[in-house]
């Protein structure tokens, strides 16, 4: 199974970013950035990949920065 | 000639330890409930107990018919833990850590996400005080603690904690529990682990 995952600059990044998907109908799940993208203690996203650029359209549109977009095997 | 006790109208856990006293006295016990709670509860006594339970629905109450030791006769032997005991996880907060609630919200739903991915996984994970927010239908962790119950790991939540909060109707995943079996779960653990 494979899953988009999008990185954000901070915790309350990650809060802002949910609240926009959610708005925006998109089913996404806030879960700690997988190993294998940073060895960070950091918030990340994960959402079904062909949703991608609907949720990088509703990211801009509501301002909010993320810090890259990756495909994952889970 | 079974011992009967009559348990209608008893708060939890009155029918639970009422039971066991009787269980301790005689082979064959009838205990009468009048609630779902009180029914599961005796239930899981009289099994961990290695007691048959036979359940017969009458207009004035639920009837548990309790048969000690004919468990093991049919093939159902008593679980005993093994030498180090299982590990059991327990989550005593809706957040994770003291400090800021919404971070402590961010971590906890990040670490049940994780315990899917990781290994040991606690064969008993025990929800108490406002804890018991996650077991409930609009848990932000629902999904999560659903995978591991189908995964085969016992959820438990305490009782008198959701009557607290006003949400033992509204439990989602998991079995409602006692003092008791939260007590006794925990001193049999060979590690308990605490969020």
């Amino acid at each position: 199974m494979s899953y988009g995952v999008v990185l954000v600059p901070s915790t309350s990044h990650a809060i802002r970013a949910e609240q926009v998907c959610h708005r925006a109908g998109l089913k996404v799940k806030l879960i700690p950035t997988p190993r294998q993208l940073s060895s960070n203690c950091g918030t990340a996203l994960r959402f079904a990949w062909p949703e991608r650029e609907a949720m990088e359209k509703a990211l801009c549109e509501n301002k909010v920065d993320y810090e890259g977009v990756h495909l994952v095997d889970w | 000639m079974a011992k009967v006790v009559d348990a209608r109208g008893l708060a939890c856990p009155q029918p639970v330890i009422l039971t066991r006293k009787a269980l301790a006295e005689t082979e064959d016990v009838i205990t009468i409930v009048d609630n779902e709670t009180a029914r599961a509860n005796v239930t899981h006594l009289a099994e961990k107990a290695g007691a048959t339970v036979t359940v017969e629905q009458r207009a004035d109450g639920t009837y548990l018919h309790i048969v000690k030791g004919e468990a093991e006769a049919a093939g159902k032997p008593i679980t005993l833990p093994t030498a180090g005991g299982p590990l059991v996880l327990a989550v005593p907060s809706h957040i994770m850590g003291r400090g800021d609630e919404e971070l402590g919200g961010i971590l906890i739903r990040g670490f049940f996400h994780t315990l899917g991915e990781v290994e040991p996984l606690p064969q008993t994970i025990i929800f108490f005080n406002s804890g018991v927010k996650l077991v409930v239908e609009d848990s932000p962790v629902l999904e999560d603690l659903q995978a591991l119950a189908t995964r085969g790991i016992e959820i438990l939540a305490c009782g008198t904690c959701l009557g607290h909060y006003g949400l033992t109707e509204k439990v989602a995943v998991g079995k409602v529990s006692n003092m008791y079996t939260i007590a006794e779960t925990m001193l049999r653990a060979g590690k308990v682990v605490s969020l």
